[in-house]
């Protein structure tokens, strides 16, 4: 009995122990890599070193918002490891930031990438923060308010950086550092894309950072107006794009620029944002009358583009965005009449002034003909084609009858003076480009005919080659020479006398 | 009609021989019912009663031979009226006996004397006739194929006697028409018929042929003996049981292959339609990529042609440029001229003006000299005159400071202050004066100038 009561009691005991033994925690297994969080680089130029000493071999160059694993400290430095370089070594503790990539040291993280955002040089640094706030910050934090400040942060990074890159910039040690930062950029996934635009390289960021941005119900106006205005870059349209593809963009451009409420944007950003959507109006209106150029949508998008660079308030434009208000001023001008609309041919009986036809030419091409009383369609004075679009609304007949002056756009926002004279063989067509230079943004206006019949106004205003020039012209018109010219209308009593009312009233170079 | 009639008449015969007792009691009874039951009831009875006593007398018999006479005319007038009525749809086909002349009536009631006239009646109204015994392949009589298997045939045909057929106008058609006319000649055309197929051709492939076939011809037939084919209708066809297994299994995979034809024809068209999806896709593909690239051709040449416009505007500011450079080049010329000119011009002025300068300066000097010459002369004169001026002259322009006293020279030639400063200073008075004399001299001189 005894005996029996004995091993049952060791069966139980033994039991027992196995269970407590199993129950004991079991220490966790340390972490293999990473144990001691990670270090972001914030000087230029930093020496990675072969010891933890100022004297040892220098093993590699690190540039800012470069990512190291922290392995260990020794005296005043870090013993790191590079995995992009796949080399380990010391790198002095005051010339990187240390992150543990945890939730807590989110907000931290984010302070930091608040003060940088505004560093001018310091985007790599930035990009590399938001990305290791990005990884420490919680799914719930990213998808509220702080997430849209780190995407936002983060797409101004890469915008900055991508526009520092593409102005020009001397100096060889300049260009290596940019370099260097467009490359820890990569490193993080940041994209560009590069394009050649008058035989200079231009880097823009690719926009993923303020897609997503734009995509966030809780982003504010002010950061979707900075996340639309580096989307829609109009030098960031790739220049090779076919014109089909470009209406896409131009189409989607406008689509995006909709998502910004400029109700309660600081005067100079909703001017920003209220030039580049005049400028893409601008040029969608463009887009659709060269399929149609009676279809309504081109005169409401050319009615769109007028109102918002009407919308435009001049008292808050900074210097920087003078030469965006200009370029948004010729492109909005280029399909300003688009808004008239075409006057039915008048019936040529009525007078004996020239009145202006058009007809389908080509595919794509349209015919103007000049025909009067004595001369029809079908044996006009003049037949002159142009792939351009023809802008009917714009012909004006002088009092004489001799000259008639036509808007022809053959381009994004580069429209010319189309100028039928009467000469001694007959009637001719001479075409008065914005400038003479490369067509890039430009506008020749009608301003007025001088009586006489000898002379025209003319208003010039175009971008090339780098250069904005406004004119005001008194032109002859016997070979379409210039008599006098002025920057200020103001200067030509000619011009003053002269000048059409409705000209006056319409036009945008006397802005 | 007849053969009734001959009854009673002999039934009357009979009963003039027997007693008109017998004959006047019961003279219906007899005529009526002649069945031997009667008879042997009546003789049974007989012998029970005393008809003596009842015997009629002979008017009565008179009166009930009349009777008799009558009512047996009334009743053969009743059973062979010689009125026959013709139902819808009936033909009566009446045959004059006498003169043999057939007419044929429809619809109402036609004469028929007795003795003189009889009348058959058909039905014009459809008919079928269904063979029974062909019905089952285990029949009595079933069909055979080519191959001779046994087969059955639900066959249906329906007919009808054509009333206007010449075999019907003659009259001389059989009693029963189905059983005479119409099997017979189904009987002996599908025999024949079937026998020309082979089993599978009955069951499935030819048999709309066969029906058609069977269908002319028997009409055919049937037409010449006055009866018209309505319709003629070939139902199951009952096929021995073993070769109905065959014949299943062989249609199975009749219907298989013929599943697996539609089944090919119809991925065939599924390919079709994938291509034909394919080609719309690629055609409308082209056709927006052609348009792409038309409207790139346009912009394109839209670009170009703002470019070449460019360009003679840019010639024409070139050659305004030109035309302004050789207009500044004439103009600066001309001023060049203008000024070498006029620098020309003054230059003889000046060179004009410095002669009358240097003229009037000759003349100067020369009348200057003249009088330097005369003012010397009379200078000379003076000093030669008064030798002391000399010392007051030079004192007088050393300094206004100096006090002049005029002493008269030492006469040995010493220096004039000689006398004052004390003696054997006269050859140095002398050298100073002479000294003077020269700076005076020389004074004079640069004047003159």
């Amino acid at each position: 009995m005894n005996a029996t009561f004995a091993t049952l009691f060791a069966a139980v005991a033994s039991a027992a122990v196995t269970v407590a033994a199993e129950a004991a925690p079991v220490p966790a297994p340390v972490p293999a890599t990473n144990a001691q969080g990670s270090a972001i680089v914030v000087q230029d130029q930093a020496s990675l070193r072969a010891a933890p000493r100022d004297g040892a071999q220098q093993q590699a160059s690190l540039w800012q918002g470069e990512v190291l694993e922290v392995r260990g400290e020794r005296l005043d430095y870090l013993q790191v490891w590079d995995h992009k370089r796949e080399r380990g070594g010391f790198i002095r503790a005051s010339d990187v930031r240390r992150v543990a990539l945890t939730e807590a040291e989110g907000p931290a993280l984010l302070a930091v990438t608040r003060f940088v955002q505004d560093t001018p040089g310091a985007e790599a640094l930035g990009i590399g923060l938001t990305a290791a706030y990005l990884q420490a910050a919680p799914a719930k934090a990213l998808a509220g308010v702080e997430g849209a400040q780190a995407f936002d942060a983060l797409g101004t990074f890469a915008d900055r950086l991508a526009r520092r890159a593409s102005v020009a910039v001397p100096g060889k040690a300049s260009g290596a550092a940019l370099s260097a930062h467009l490359d820890v950029a990569n490193g993080y996934g940041v994209r560009f894309a590069t394009y050649e635009v008058e035989g200079r390289m231009q880097v823009c960021y690719e926009g993923e950072a303020f897609r997503r941005l734009l995509a966030m119900p809780v982003a504010d106006a002010e950061q979707r107006a900075r996340a639309v205005l580096a989307l829609t870059r109009p030098e960031c349209i790739n220049p090779d794009l076919p014109a089909h593809e470009r209406a896409k963009v131009t189409t989607w451009q406008a689509e995006v620029l909709e998502r910004v409420d400029v109700a309660g944007l600081p005067g100079y950003l909703r001017n920003r944002v209220q030039m580049r959507r005049a400028s893409v109006w601008g040029a969608a209106a463009f887009q659709q009358a060269r399929r149609n150029a009676a279809d309504p949508a081109v005169a409401a998008a050319a009615a769109r583009a007028l109102t918002e660079f009407t919308g435009v308030s001049k008292a808050e434009l900074p210097d920087e965005d003078q030469s965006a208000y200009n370029d948004a001023a010729m492109r909005v001008s280029a399909v300003r009449w688009a808004l008239v609309p075409a006057a039915a041919p008048v019936a040529t009986a009525a007078g004996a002034r020239p009145t202006l036809l058009t007809e389908p030419g080509a595919p794509g091409e349209t015919c103007v003909l000049l025909v009067d009383a004595q001369h029809s369609a079908k044996a006009p004075l003049l037949r002159r084609c142009t792939y351009g679009v023809v802008w009917t609304a714009s012909a004006s007949t002088n009092r004489e009858g001799t000259a008639l002056a036509l808007a022809v756009q053959p381009m994004e926002g580069w429209r010319e003076l189309w100028v039928l004279r009467k000469t001694e063989g007959g009637w001719l067509a001479d075409v008065l480009p914005p400038a003479a230079a490369t067509p890039e943004t430009g506008v020749a206006e009608w301003a007025g005919w001088v009586p006489g019949g000898q002379q025209m106004l003319v208003a010039r205003e175009a971008r090339g080659q780098g250069r904005y020039r406004k004119s005001f012209e008194v032109v002859r018109l016997e070979g379409l020479t210039t008599e006098r010219v002025t920057g200020d209308v103001a200067a030509l009593p000619l011009f003053q006398r002269w000048q059409d009312p409705a000209w006056k009233r319409q036009t945008l170079s006397l802005r | 009609m007849k053969a009734t009639w001959n009854r009673i008449v002999q039934t009357l015969k009979g009963r003039r021989s027997t007693p008109l007792s017998e004959a006047g009691t019961e003279p219906v009874l007899d005529a009526e019912s002649q069945s031997p039951v009667a008879a042997d009831a009546r003789g049974a009875d007989a012998p029970r009663l005393n008809w003596a006593y009842l015997l009629p007398t002979a008017r009565t018999v008179r009166w009930l031979t009349a009777g008799t006479v009558v009512a047996a005319a009334g009743l053969m007038v009743y059973r062979n009226p010689p009125v026959q009525h013709l139902a819808q749809g009936d033909l009566g086909v009446r045959l004059n006996q006498f003169t043999g002349a057939v007419s044929l009536w429809r619809d109402g009631s036609v004469w028929v004397v007795p003795g003189l006239h009889t009348v058959r009646v058909f039905s014009l109204r459809d008919q079928s006739y269904r063979p029974e015994a062909m019905r089952q392949a285990t029949g009595s009589a079933p069909l055979q194929s080519v191959e001779g298997l046994s087969l059955g045939l639900d066959l249906s045909v329906r007919y009808a006697l054509d009333p206007n057929s010449p075999a019907v106008k003659a009259g001389n058609l059989p009693d029963n028409v189905g059983v005479d006319i119409v099997e017979p000649a189904v009987q002996g055309l599908v025999y024949k018929v079937f026998a020309r197929y082979t089993v599978r051709e009955i069951f499935s492939s030819k048999r709309a042929e066969i029906s058609q076939i069977i269908e002319t011809e028997l009409r055919a037939r049937l037409a010449a003996d006055g009866v018209t084919l309505r319709s003629l209708q070939i139902g199951k066809v009952d096929l021995p049981a073993e070769y109905r297994r065959g014949m299943d299994s062989l249609l199975a995979e009749e219907l298989a292959s013929e599943k697996m034809r539609y089944t090919l024809e119809l991925k065939d068209k599924r390919v079709r339609e994938t291509e034909l999806d394919a080609n719309a896709d690629k055609v409308r593909r082209e056709v927006a990529a052609e348009a792409a690239a038309r409207e790139q051709v346009i912009a394109a040449k839209a670009q170009e042609e703002a470019m070449k416009h460019v360009l003679p505007f840019k010639q024409r500011q070139i050659e305004q440029r030109q035309l302004e450079a050789e207009a500044e080049r004439v103009a600066r010329v001309k001023a060049a001229e203008g000024n070498a000119q006029a620098r020309r011009i003054e230059a003889n002025g000046e060179a004009d003006a410095r002669q009358k300068l240097a003229e009037a300066e000759a003349y100067r000097m020369d009348r200057v000299g003249k009088v330097n010459a005369e003012q010397m002369a009379r200078e000379g004169a003076l000093v030669t005159k008064h030798p002391l001026l000399i010392q007051k002259t030079l004192a007088d322009k050393l300094s206004d400071k100096i006090q002049v006293i005029i002493a008269p020279p030492p006469t040995n030639g010493d220096f004039i202050g000689a006398a004052l400063l004390g003696g054997n200073r006269n050859a140095q008075a002398g050298a100073a004066q002479a000294a003077a004399v020269a700076e005076d001299a020389a004074t004079t001189q640069a004047v003159e100038q």
